[in-house]
């Protein structure tokens, strides 16, 4: 994977920063709300053109707690439909990191990720090796200890739900 | 080196001798699993009908009906049908349907009929306070997105957290709740002090608390970054869970003396005073002395925080002879048909009548706005989890966060005050 990165430093609430939980109820009312409904907001309490300058692939670089908060996963819809490849952060919220996976959207813990890492460099990251190189800096690589098998296979699906469907699909006979 | 009760607990429900911290797990349980109306067509019920596919077991699966309450709104009427519709579709038996009349808050409902075992995995639907049931000593956690994925294969993936241990002692002044010493607790492990940890609640503190304070602290673990809480099953526990269910076949777990904690961190409350939390964060938890005489105009008291009997008692002890400011409407709603029966018998009830509280049906109550919101310019003392704007209705309306006693005599007031004067010397 490869894109730009887009730094955001202090909490990122799942409800707030991330994506207005009052907004995700407003949409909810009215139909069903899909990951490009909510990427249009994505990060906009936080940067207001955030979805505008977001280009598909990018990744967003987080601090510590990364999507903390109500286990709520509209936030990993909402990155999602932002189009963003994967979000690195210092450390997650364990249920963002969840639902986030869960979702199919990579969320790798990564100390020392704030440091290494400008709004605007260019980076590529390989979920199975375990790296990510900084390409606007040169000799920059950080290395992550890789998501298991199953887990990698999750993402690699597209989420829990692509995955687990050709497995369950009309095993009730009803 | 001795293992915390977190890792016992996985390592039974994964099949293995022992674990260790950032382990990744494949765990299985026999406690059912809770879902809500509210948000379980959205998070993957929808797609076993659709698919056509099998639940794992049918009759493991719980439907509250705790968010809704008796809401007009929030399409209420017709998430309650499609659910039953769906239960009947993939077989979920008729008794497991907690509908009006007998549901109230999800976790409040699962620790009151202890479908969280003490000794194992508890799992819900979406819900990141279901942290309420570790007080039982399970591990609770929600499954949120990935409930029905769960639900077709009865199996969840777990990365074995670390665990910070808390002991706290001494006691906090009269007019303080439980809610009060974890808010403390929270406020100086601030928003980030426990990322994906569990927190494991111990001390003199919280051997002396009933189940009901128990839950309450356990029910905030979420805003310290931690993935949920638990607590140790003592007599305490143990009296509560065999009142309600047969302990025989139970294998509850305690964390050995030397067990691996990522840290053990000391609180001392004696004396503390209530706190308060100021919109719109969650996470900066003041005295309440800094925000005294804020008008206000709306109240609230319940949740899974304040939402208990003891609350109840709480609120009622200020409430008593008093009635609310005419500008101001103070909604009470207790968290569970339990709690409204209890209030009835101590009392509380036919106080909150005489003050003038609008009390409804056991729910959620004013916590997401499903019933008597806010709206715009609104600025509400309430009882409950959340205070980031809009979350009880209104963009521009203001939420504070404080205990069921500062919340009645604030609302006695018509603007936030220190509720001691109910509680000295008496
Ligand atoms: S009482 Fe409030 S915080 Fe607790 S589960 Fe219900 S809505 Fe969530």
């Amino acid at each position: 994977m490869r894109g730009n990165a887009w730094k955001f430093s202090g909490i990122l609430d799942v409800d707030w920063e991330i994506c207005s939980y009052l907004l995700v109820r407003q949409l909810a009312d009215k139909g069903p709300v899909t990951e490009e409904m909510l990427g249009e907001h994505c990060l906009v309490n936080v940067d207001p053109d955030f979805p505008k300058k977001v280009r598909k692939g990018d990744f967003v670089v987080a601090g510590p707690n990364m999507g903390y908060g109500h286990d709520h996963d509209h936030a990993s819809m909402a990155l999602k439909g932002a189009g963003v490849a994967a979000v690195l952060c210092e450390n997650s919220a364990p249920y963002f990191l969840r639902n986030s996976i869960d979702h199919g959207l990579p969320v790798i813990e990564l100390p020392g990720i704030m440091a290494a890492v400008d709004t605007g460099d260019d980076l590529e990251v390989d979920l199975r090796a375990g790296k990510v190189v900084n390409h606007s800096r040169p000799g920059h690589e950080l290395t992550f200890t890789p998501l298991p098998d199953f887990l990698l296979d999750v993402l690699d699906a597209g989420g829990i739900y692509p995955m687990l469907k050709p497995r369950y699909e009309g095993s009730a006979g009803r | 080196m001795g293992q915390t009760i977190i890792e016992k607990i996985l390592a039974r429900a994964s099949g293995r001798a022992t674990v260790a911290p950032g382990d990744y797990l494949e765990v299985t349980t026999s406690c059912p699993t809770v879902m809500a109306p509210h948000s379980a067509m959205d998070k993957g019920a929808g797609l076993i009908t659709e698919w056509n596919a099998k639940i794992y077991d049918p009759t493991k699966v719980m439907l509250v009906d705790g968010h809704l309450g008796a809401t007009a709104s929030h399409g209420a009427a017709e998430k309650r049908k499609a659910l039953r519709e769906w239960a009947a579709t993939v077989g979920v038996p008729e008794e497991n349907m907690w509908d009006l009349g007998r549901s109230g808050i999800e976790n409040m409902v699962a620790v009151e009929q202890v479908w969280a075992l003490p000794g194992e995995c508890y799992f819900q639907g979406v819900n990141g306070h279901i942290s309420t049931a570790g007080a039982l000593g399970s591990f609770a956690s929600a499954l949120s997105f990935g409930t029905a994925a769960y639900l077709l294969r009865g199996v969840n993936w777990v990365k074995v957290p670390q665990t910070i241990k808390l002991v706290v002692t001494g006691e906090p002044r009269a007019d303080c709740t439980p809610r009060d010493v974890s808010e403390y607790v929270l406020g100086q492990l601030g928003p980030s002090g426990a990322v994906g940890a569990i927190l494991e609640w111990t001390g003199p503190y919280i051997d002396a608390l009933d189940m009901e304070g128990r839950f309450a602290i356990c029910s905030q673990a979420l805003f310290t970054g931690a993935w949920t809480a638990i607590m140790n099953p003592d007599d305490t526990t143990m009296r509560w869970v065999g009142e309600r269910i047969d302990t025989s076949g139970l294998e509850p777990q305690t964390s050995d003396q030397d067990a691996d904690f990522a840290a053990v961190l000391h609180f001392d409350v004696d004396g503390l005073t209530p706190r308060i939390v100021p919109p719109p964060q969650r996470h900066e938890i003041h005295d309440l002395k800094d925000y005294l005489g804020i008008k206000i105009n709306r109240g609230f008291i319940g949740s899974d925080a304040n939402g208990w009997l003891r609350d109840m008692n709480h609120a009622a002890r200020v409430l008593k002879g008093n009635t609310i400011a005419h500008h101001v409407i103070l909604n009470i709603t207790p968290g569970t048909p339990r709690v409204l029966k209890g209030a009835v018998a101590s009392g509380a009830f036919t106080t909150f009548l005489e003050s003038e509280c609008v009390v409804p049906t056991p729910n959620e109550g004013m916590e997401w706005g499903a019933n008597t919101p806010l709206t715009d310019g609104d600025v509400c003392i309430a009882s409950a989890q959340t205070n980031y704007p809009g979350r009880m209705g209104g963009k521009t309306s203001q939420i504070f966060l404080a205990n069921p006693a500062v919340v009645a005599a604030s609302c006695i007031a018509g603007e936030i005050v220190d509720p001691y004067e109910y509680f000295e010397g008496k």
